[in-house]
C-alpha cells in the first residue's frame, strides 16, 4: 500500500471514529430527506439562506459552547441581542459615528455579560435563574428605550453590513466564520481554552490545580454578552431597523445546536466542530420546515422536540462513557488475574 | 431466630472494585461489627443492603429470602434501617413528627392527629427510657438524643435489621453510653444489628461478632470474645506492613526549614504552629475532622486565614488563592480524589499537565508535542498503568489515578508537597508505590506533609509526627520512639480530659 492511501485510510478511520461522525451522518440524512420532500431545499440560494440564518445564531452559539463546556448556560442572549439592536439603531439615529456606536454596543453587551457573571460567581445564583432574570430585564429595557416601536436605520455604511457580498457570500456569514475559527483555535490550542474544559470537568479540582474558575466563568459570560450584542447589531443592519421583539428564543436555538453537536450538558466535554454541525442541523431543520410551509406554531413544537432528541443523545453519550469506563476496568482486572 | 446472609456480593465503580465476593451471615440477638480500613467496603455494603446501590453480583437473604431493592424506601418497608453518622432529620419539627415522619396519624378529617401522635411517640421514648418529650423540637436536643430520635424512627417501622454507620463519631463518652444502652435493648428484642466503627474499644464493648473486610473482600468472621485488638489489626491490614516500610528507599539528609507556620487560626483551626524541613516527611495524625485538611487548605490559599503567619523559605507569604500558592511552589494532593482531584472525563495527559500548563506551552498556545512528551515521561517515571496518555483518567484504577495526581504535582516542581490521605481507597500494592514516591520526593529535597488516618503508614513513612485534635496540634512524636496507642491518646486528648 502506498503511503498516500495509507494516510487517506487513517484519515477516514479518524473521521469515522470521531465523536462527531454520528451527527455528521444525521445532518446528511436530514438534508437528503428535506431534498426528497422539496428538491429546492438543496439549491444554492436556499443553502445560502441557511448559512445567513446560521450567522446570528452561530455567534451566540460560540458564546454558549464556551459556557456549556464550563458547565454554564446563558439564557439572556436573545434579550441582549434585541436590546443591542435597538440600542445601536438609536445611537445611529441620533448621529453617532458608526465605529463609536458599534463599539459602545459591544461594550454594553460585555457589561451585561459581566452582570450575569457577577450574579453567578459572587452571589452564587444558579446560572439558569441568574440569566433568566437578565433575560427579562433586557427584553423589557429593549422595549423601554425605543418606546415599543422599532427604530429605523438609514446609516448607509451600516446597512451595507447586511447587503455586502464577497464572492457571493454575504458579509454576516463571513464575520461569523472568521470569529468561529478564531474561537475554535482559542478553545483547542490555548491554555485558556484548556482551562475552560477543566473548570467544566471539575470546578473544585480546577481551583485546587491553580485555575481561577470564577475568573474563567466571568470571561466566558462576557464573551457571550459581546457575541449576542454583535449578533443584535448585525441583525439590525439586515432588517434595516432595531426591533425590540427580535431574536426571541435565540439562546434556545444556540443551546439546541450545541447539545446536538455533542457539547455535554454536564460540562467538560464538547468542541467547536461539533457545535458547528449542530448549528447546521438546527438551522437546516428550521429552514426545512419553513420551506415545507409548516405552520410557524408547529415549527416551535418541532424545535422543542428536536431539543428533546438532542438531550436524549446527550444522555445516551453519557451512559456510553460510563459503560466504556466500566468495561476498561473489567478488562484491566482480568489482565491482572 | 432471623438471619441476614450475604452471598458473594460484588460492587464495581469506575476506578475501584468496592466489594469483591463478600459473604457472611449475621444472626438476630447479636451485634455484628464490620471492621476494615478506610475504603475496605463497609459503607458500600451498607448501601447495597438498603437499596441505595445495586449489587453487580451476588445476593443477600433475609431469613432465607433473597432481597432485591431498587430504592432505600423499599428496603425500609422490608424492615431494613440504617443509622448514619450524619443525622437525617427535620430540626424544626418535633420529636414525634420526626419519628412518625411518613406515617403521621390522621383524624377523620384527614388532619394530623397530634394527640395520638404524641402519645404513640411517647410510648416509644419511654420504652428506651429517654429523658425527652415527644413535643420537643429536635434542634433543641443534644447530638446523642438527636441520634436516638433517628433510632426510634427506625424502630417505629418494626425493622428486622438496623445497621449503624460510625454512630459515635460525634458523640461524647456519656452520650456513647446512652447509645449503647439503646443498642443492647434492640439486641434483646431480637433484631439483627450491624455496627460499623473504627474505634477498637467500642468494638469490644458492644459487639458479639466481628467481620473483617479488606480491599472489598471478606477476610474473617470471629467471635469478639475470642479475639484481641492486635489480631484484628493484623487481619485488617492483611499483611505485615513492616516489610513494606523497611524496604523504602528513604531520604537521610533533612535540610533547613522550608515552611514555617506560626499561630495559624481560622474558623476551623486554632493556633496551629509547625515547621517543615527540606527533604522531610512530616506526618499529620488525628481522627477524621481533627483539622488537618483544614490546616492545609488554609496554607494553600483555599480557605481564609484569620490570624497567623506563614514563612516559605524565610519569606512571609499569605496566598489569596491556590493559584498563588502553586506559583510559589506548593502542591496539594487532595483527600477527595474524585471531587477535588481528577478531571474524570479528561485524558491522563490533561490531568498530568493541568497544574503546569505553562511548561507545555509556547506563548499562550499549548504545544501538543510537548504535552504528549511530558505526559509520557511522567507515566514511565511513576509506573502508571495506562494503555496510553490519551486514556480518560476515569477509566483507570484508584491507585493509578492517584499516581496521575502525583505526576501532576511533579510537573509543577513544588518545594512543598502536601499529601492528604494519599492512599485512601487504593489497594495495598499501589499503597507501597505511593510510599516510595513520597520518599523519593523527599530525597529530591521537597518538604512533604503526609496526612493519614492510618497509623501504621504514619509510623512507617514519616520522619516526624504531629497529632491534631479538634483544630489544634496536641503532640509531636518521633516515629521511632512511639506507637499507635500513644498517637491515639494524643488524637483523642480532648475526650480524655473531659472524663
Amino acid at each position: 500500500m502506498s503511503e498516500s492511501t495509507k494516510n487517506k485510510d487513517n484519515l477516514l478511520r479518524r473521521i469515522m471514529s470521531s465523536s462527531n461522525f454520528g451527527i455528521l451522518i444525521a445532518l446528511i440524512v436530514m438534508v437528503i430527506i428535506f431534498t426528497i420532500l422539496k428538491p429546492s431545499y438543496f439549491s444554492k440560494n436556499n443553502i445560502l439562506n441557511i448559512l445567513v440564518s446560521c450567522s446570528i445564531v452561530g455567534l451566540v452559539a460560540i458564546g454558549e459552547t464556551f459556557l456549556m463546556i464550563a458547565g454554564q448556560i446563558d439564557m439572556s442572549s436573545g434579550s441582549i441581542s434585541a436590546f443591542s439592536g435597538v440600542f445601536i439603531a438609536l445611537l445611529l439615529a441620533s448621529g453617532w459615528p458608526l465605529p463609536l456606536a458599534l463599539g459602545l454596543t459591544l461594550v454594553v453587551g460585555a457589561c451585561i455579560g459581566l452582570a450575569n457573571a457577577f450574579l453567578v460567581t459572587k452571589l452564587e445564583v444558579s446560572f439558569f435563574i441568574a440569566t433568566l432574570a437578565t433575560q427579562s430585564i433586557f427584553r423589557g429595557l429593549a422595549f423601554i428605550i425605543c418606546g415599543g416601536k422599532s427604530i429605523g436605520v438609514s446609516h448607509k455604511v451600516f446597512l451595507k453590513i447586511g447587503t455586502t457580498r464577497i464572492f457571493g457570500i454575504s458579509l454576516p456569514i463571513i464575520i461569523f466564520l472568521i470569529l468561529f475559527t478564531i474561537f475554535a483555535v482559542i478553545l483547542m490550542k490555548t491554555r485558556f481554552g484548556r482551562s475552560i474544559y477543566m473548570v467544566g470537568g471539575n470546578a473544585n479540582a480546577a481551583r485546587l490545580a491553580g485555575i481561577q474558575s470564577k475568573k474563567t466563568v466571568t470571561i466566558l459570560f462576557t464573551i457571550s454578552g459581546v457575541m449576542a450584542a454583535l449578533g443584535g447589531a448585525i441583525l439590525a443592519a439586515r432588517m434595516n431597523s432595531g426591533q425590540p421583539s427580535a431574536s426571541e428564543g435565540l439562546e434556545f436555538d444556540a443551546v439546541t445546536a450545541c447539545v446536538l453537536g455533542g457539547v455535554a450538558m454536564s460540562g467538560g466535554i464538547g468542541d467547536m466542530s461539533g457545535a458547528f454541525i449542530g448549528l447546521l442541523i438546527m438551522q437546516g431543520f428550521t429552514n426545512g420546515l419553513a420551506v415545507l410551509n409548516v405552520q410557524s406554531f408547529w415549527q416551535k413544537v418541532a424545535k422543542g422536540l428536536l431539543l428533546i432528541a438532542a438531550l436524549t443523545f446527550d444522555y445516551l453519550r453519557k451512559k456510553q462513557r460510563e459503560r466504556n469506563a466500566l468495561k476498561q476496568m473489567e478488562a484491566a482486572r482480568l489482565k491482572k488475574n | 431466630m432471623s438471619t441476614l446472609e450475604f452471598r458473594n456480593i460484588s460492587k464495581i465503580f469506575p476506578g475501584v472494585r468496592a466489594l469483591d465476593g463478600m459473604s457472611f451471615t449475621a444472626h438476630s440477638g447479636e451485634v455484628v461489627a464490620l471492621l476494615g480500613e478506610n475504603g475496605a467496603g463497609k459503607s458500600t455494603l451498607l448501601k447495597v443492603l438498603n437499596g441505595d446501590y445495586q449489587a453487580d453480583g451476588g445476593e443477600y437473604l433475609l431469613n432465607g429470602q433473597p432481597q432485591k431493592f431498587k430504592t432505600p424506601l423499599e428496603a425500609i418497608d422490608a424492615g431494613i434501617s440504617i443509622i448514619y453518622q450524619e443525622r437525617q432529620m427535620v430540626p424544626y419539627l418535633s420529636v414525634a413528627e420526626n419519628i412518625f415522619m411518613e406515617a403521621l396519624p390522621k383524624t377523620s378529617f384527614g388532619l394530623v392527629d397530634n394527640r395520638v401522635l404524641n402519645q404513640e411517640a411517647q410510648k416509644i421514648i419511654d420504652l428506651f427510657k429517654l429523658p425527652i418529650r415527644a413535643s420537643d423540637k429536635v434542634r433543641t436536643l443534644s447530638v446523642a438524643h438527636q441520634q436516638m430520635v433517628e433510632i426510634m424512627k427506625a424502630y417505629r417501622r418494626h425493622p428486622k435489621v438496623i445497621a449503624f454507620d460510625e454512630p459515635t463519631a460525634s458523640l461524647s463518652d456519656t452520650e456513647i453510653d446512652i447509645l449503647f444502652d439503646v443498642i443492647r435493648q434492640l439486641k434483646e428484642q431480637g433484631l439483627i444489628i450491624l455496627y460499623v466503627s473504627h474505634r477498637m474499644a467500642e468494638i469490644f464493648r458492644i459487639t458479639d461478632q466481628v467481620v473483617v473486610f479488606k480491599d472489598g473482600k471478606f477476610v474473617k468472621q470471629l467471635a469478639t470474645k475470642d479475639t484481641n485488638e492486635k489480631e484484628l489489626i493484623r487481619l485488617m491490614v492483611g499483611r505485615d506492613l513492616g516489610d513494606v516500610f523497611e524496604g523504602l528507599d528513604r531520604n537521610r539528609e533533612i535540610g533547613d526549614v522550608i515552611l514555617d507556620v506560626q499561630h495559624l487560626t481560622n474558623p476551623w483551626i486554632t493556633d496551629v504552629s509547625f515547621q517543615l524541613h527540606r527533604g522531610e516527611i512530616l506526618g499529620f495524625a488525628g481522627l477524621v475532622g481533627a483539622g488537618r485538611t483544614e490546616t492545609m487548605r488554609a496554607i494553600f490559599g483555599a480557605d481564609p486565614i484569620r490570624e497567623g503567619t506563614i514563612l516559605l523559605e524565610g519569606k512571609q507569604v499569605r496566598f489569596s488563592s491556590p493559584k498563588a500558592a502553586i506559583a510559589a511552589g506548593l502542591g496539594l494532593v487532595t483527600e477527595d480524589r474524585k471531587d477535588q482531584g481528577i478531571f474524570q472525563v479528561r485524558s491522563v495527559m490533561d490531568n498530568i499537565n493541568v497544574a503546569a500548563m505553562k511548561k507545555v506551552s509556547k506563548g499562550i498556545f499549548l504545544n501538543a508535542p510537548m504535552e504528549h512528551e511530558a505526559a509520557v515521561k511522567a507515566i514511565q517515571q511513576l509506573n502508571i498503568k495506562t494503555p496510553d496518555e490519551m486514556k480518560k483518567i476515569g477509566e483507570l484504577s484508584g491507585g493509578n489515578q492517584q499516581k496521575v495526581i502525583f505526576a501532576r504535582w511533579l510537573q509543577a516542581s513544588p518545594k512543598v508537597l502536601i499529601l492528604d490521605e494519599p492512599t485512601k481507597g487504593i489497594d495495598v500494592g499501589a499503597k507501597a508505590e505511593i510510599y516510595q514516591i513520597a520518599c523519593s520526593l523527599a530525597k529530591q529535597g521537597i518538604g512533604v506533609i503526609f496526612i493519614s488516618s492510618e497509623l501504621p503508614e504514619i509510623l512507617g513513612v514519616c520522619d516526624r509526627i504531629l497529632v491534631m485534635h479538634d483544630g489544634q496540634i496536641t503532640g509531636e512524636l518521633d516515629p521511632h520512639k512511639t506507637n499507635e496507642e500513644e498517637i491515639l491518646s494524643y488524637a483523642m486528648m480532648e475526650t480524655e480530659r473531659r472524663e
